[in-house]
């Protein structure tokens, strides 16, 4: 299957090329002088005090949560509508994942009712996600947790740069921890890896000796002399991004802003042309599409029939789409179920191709074709 | 090399960064070159191995019996699994390989697997492993990280077991930055690491791409343990190289054990017919007093400008083990732990390098004697 329009355009510039094969040229490819460089920069970009580079946003949200005291015997409320990854990495800190339901097919955010529903005397951590890049209630999750000392971790592996408050907090600086995914569908993309946002010293500290096996020192320090040997003093991972990969997302992060204005303008060309047909809605407000940073665009139809029919239609003109399941649809979590909202949005909504070289034109094709098939 | 750096380049271009065709070929050509079934392709060597104890069926409450003179990944994705990492000893000084005699000594009927380490390169004795872990029922998983293309009578390491478990880490034999892969015969071995690499869903990135699958399941625990395109585009690259560089250590490692055969006060391990059957990974040296190994080593770096290192502390001695498993006496290990010096080994090192090396070697030795 070859399409005409793919989800995603991944598009790697000959500077970042260069940048990555003058890192395999200088020979040192594991954690070194370009890790430092772009975790200082990123940190700075977000607005935290640490960033802390991994393997992976999956590898971000398992660290953040063992750092936030994460074990066995602990619940951590997980919005069911999320990618299965959050759920797997409760179960990866020993703890027990615990639903909660999105606010409905205009909002597919957590919702904080849903979420004070669930909370007990276990839980330990809510995690927040920034369903697409579209900041949540962090006020309302904020009033419901601090009172009862439960920790607040941001899972904004499809957030990067959302404004969460319209002030200028940046999403993944607002609780103990924040989760960024560089995953090749993202927003900031190298592959395979992500970053642990903290402004808090004892997390950055817990974070950067798990993702390198909990050893005292690492293979730079001892390249150069700093160190001898070290001690291990935890069960620790191998959460290590490399060297190559932080040098391609340093030379993409300046392009970052500008990639996240494009696709807001192509969501917002999207939601004047499906917004206006009778069946459609177009989920979050225009208010919130200026906060979000757009990981995704998706109509919402009258029902599954619809839906699929759009989707059918779509894939017949070369025009790739997708759909996001609530977890309780896998046969593993099937029994955490049922989320009325969640499952209602993943049945109903459908995920249409975006990204920073999406063109006009382009937006035009597709919405010819839903329009077209709405008729 | 430029056609490694022109593989990275062109998939960089291209667009497509997550796990796709060029992962799969990658991994064809490596199973190939093994003369095994299946190559999984994942982030790293210690992935590789929680998925191989993970197939082995390793859960709590489960004993996998390892060595402790090796990296702790080798006993921590043992724990990964809930399980309690049982450790055996090694031969001693002459060979650094993990002793079957001790292993057999330390299976419990809670054993479940037991795990092998190929040190620096050289065959462990996976035939009486083998042996013993068939009469036991338990599964060998072989960790190759040092050993890629090392063979025991023509068949490669990491096809004797359940599974094998290969590194890309930056200072290994196939070096790509942070990599790993996972061999086996086993089609159900295979199957679940592919599975469990990706988050357990039953399809990928590149099969929606394709359009093979439309949607997924997800049945089990999974992790994010990918490799992405571009590492297995220069890992594919490098593959071709690998006979060459491994040639290269192995003249290296013969001409440093002809240098250092006349060295006062060294224990060269292995023996000069092992050479053709390992991957020569590292040249391990061990200097017969333990008091000596520190001065040497800093005297070798400031008065020689020779780097070397440390393969390995023993992993029972690290504070998180210690803490979990109390004070487990492993006197070969613990000999070769404080006796170990790592001296340069690198496939374009000179012989003048090696002079120097020897050189700077015999002169602190004597110095600290």
């Amino acid at each position: 299957m070859s399409w005409d329009i793919a989800l995603t355009d991944v598009v790697i510039t000959e500077p970042d090329v260069e940048a990555v094969l003058a890192c395999y040229r200088s020979g040192w490819l594991t954690m070194g002088p370009r890790i430092q460089a772009f975790e200082e920069q990123f940190a700075q970009r977000v607005g935290a005090r640490h960033a802390l580079a991994v393997s992976s946003g999956s590898a971000a949200i398992h660290l953040a949560l063992l750092a936030a005291g994460v074990g066995p015997g602990d619940e951590v409320v997980v919005p069911a509508l999320t990618f299965v990854a959050a759920a797997g990495m409760v179960r990866a800190c020993g703890g027990t994942p615990v639903l909660c339901d999105s606010i409905g097919v205009h909002d597919h955010n957590l919702d904080p009712q849903s979420v004070a529903d669930v909370i007990t005397d276990r839980t330990k951590v809510v995690l927040a996600t920034h369903w697409w890049g579209y900041p949540c209630d962090m006020a309302a999750l904020r009033a419901l947790c601090e009172p009862r000392g439960i920790a607040i971790v941001e899972d904004a592996a499809q957030a990067v740069l959302a404004d969460l408050d319209g002030e200028g907090t940046l999403a993944g600086t607002a609780g103990v921890a924040g989760c960024i995914s560089l995953f090749s569908k993202k927003q900031l993309c190298v592959g395979e890896g992500g970053v642990v946002l903290t402004d808090d010293d004892a997390i950055a500290a817990t974070v950067r000796s798990l993702r390198s096996h909990a050893m005292t020192t690492v293979t730079w320090d001892r390249h150069r002399g700093h160190a001898e040997t070290y001690d291990i003093v935890d069960v620790g991972f191998n959460y290590r991004m490399d060297e190559p990969r932080a040098a391609l997302a340093l030379s993409r992060l300046p392009r970052l802003g500008d990639a996240i204005a494009s696709r807001r303008a192509a969501v917002r060309a999207y939601r004047e042309r499906l917004g206006a047909l009778d069946g459609v809605l177009m989920p979050w407000t225009d208010a919130e599409v200026q906060r979000s940073s757009h990981f995704c665009v998706g109509p919402v139809f009258g029902d599954r029939e619809t839906r699929d029919r759009v989707r059918a239609a779509l894939t017949a003109a070369q025009i790739q789409t997708t759909w996001y399941p609530s977890i309780t649809r896998f046969s593993e979590y099937h029994h955490l179920g049922p989320m009325p909202h969640a499952e209602e949005i993943s049945w109903r909504h459908l995920a249409l191709p975006l990204s920073a070289t999406l063109s006009d034109e382009h937006v035009a094709r597709v919405c010819d074709v839903v329009e077209a098939t709405l008729r | 090399m430029p056609e490694d750096l022109e593989a990275v380049a062109e998939t960089l271009r291209s667009g497509w960064l997550t796990q796709g065709p060029r992962t799969l070929e990658f991994e064809a050509a490596f199973a190939a070159q093994l003369g095994c079934a299946h190559g999984v392709a994942v982030s790293n060597c210690t992935a590789a191995l929680h998925l191989a104890y993970l197939a082995a069926g390793v859960g709590p409450g489960d004993e996998v019996i390892v060595p402790a003179y090796t990296f702790a990944a080798t006993a921590a994705a043992v724990l990964y699994c809930g399980g309690t990492p049982v450790f055996a000893d090694i031969y001693g000084l002459h060979d650094l390989s993990i002793d079957p005699a001790d292993v057999a000594a330390k299976i419990t009927p809670r054993t479940k697997a037991v795990a092998a380490v190929h040190f620096a390169g050289y065959p462990a004795p996976v035939a009486e492993l083998r042996a013993l872990c068939d009469e036991h029922g338990l599964a060998l998983i072989e960790d190759a990280a040092h050993a890629p293309s090392a063979t025991v009578g023509g068949r490669k390491l990491g096809t004797f077991g359940l599974a094998g478990c290969f590194s890309f880490f930056s200072n290994k034999i196939l070096p790509v930055g942070e990599g790993g892969l996972l061999a086996t015969d086993d089609d159900a071995v295979a199957e679940l690491a592919r599975r469990r690499r990706s988050h357990a869903m039953t399809s990928g990135t590149w099969e929606r791409h394709t359009g093979e699958t439309d949607t997924y399941d997800v049945a089990a625990l999974g992790f994010n343990y990918r490799i992405d395109e571009p590492r297995a585009a220069l890992a594919l690259a490098r593959l071709g190289r690998l006979e060459e560089d491994i040639a290269q250590r192995r003249a290296l490692t013969r001409r440093y054990r002809e240098l250092l055969a006349d060295v006062e006060g060294l224990t060269i391990p292995f023996s000069d017919a092992q050479i053709d059957m390992s991957s020569c990974y590292v040249m391990p040296v061990m200097v017969e007093d333990p008091a000596a190994r520190g001065p040497v080593r800093i005297a070798m770096r400031e008065r020689h400008g020779v780097q070397t290192s440390l393969f390995y502390p023993s992993t029972h001695h690290f504070t998180a083990y210690r803490e979990r498993f109390g004070e487990i006496s492993l006197p070969q290990t613990e000999l070769a732990s404080a006796t170990e010096i790592t001296i340069p080994l690198y496939p374009h090192l000179t012989g003048d390098d090696q002079g120097r090396v020897v050189t700077a070697l015999r002169t602190e030795l004597e110095r600290a004697s």
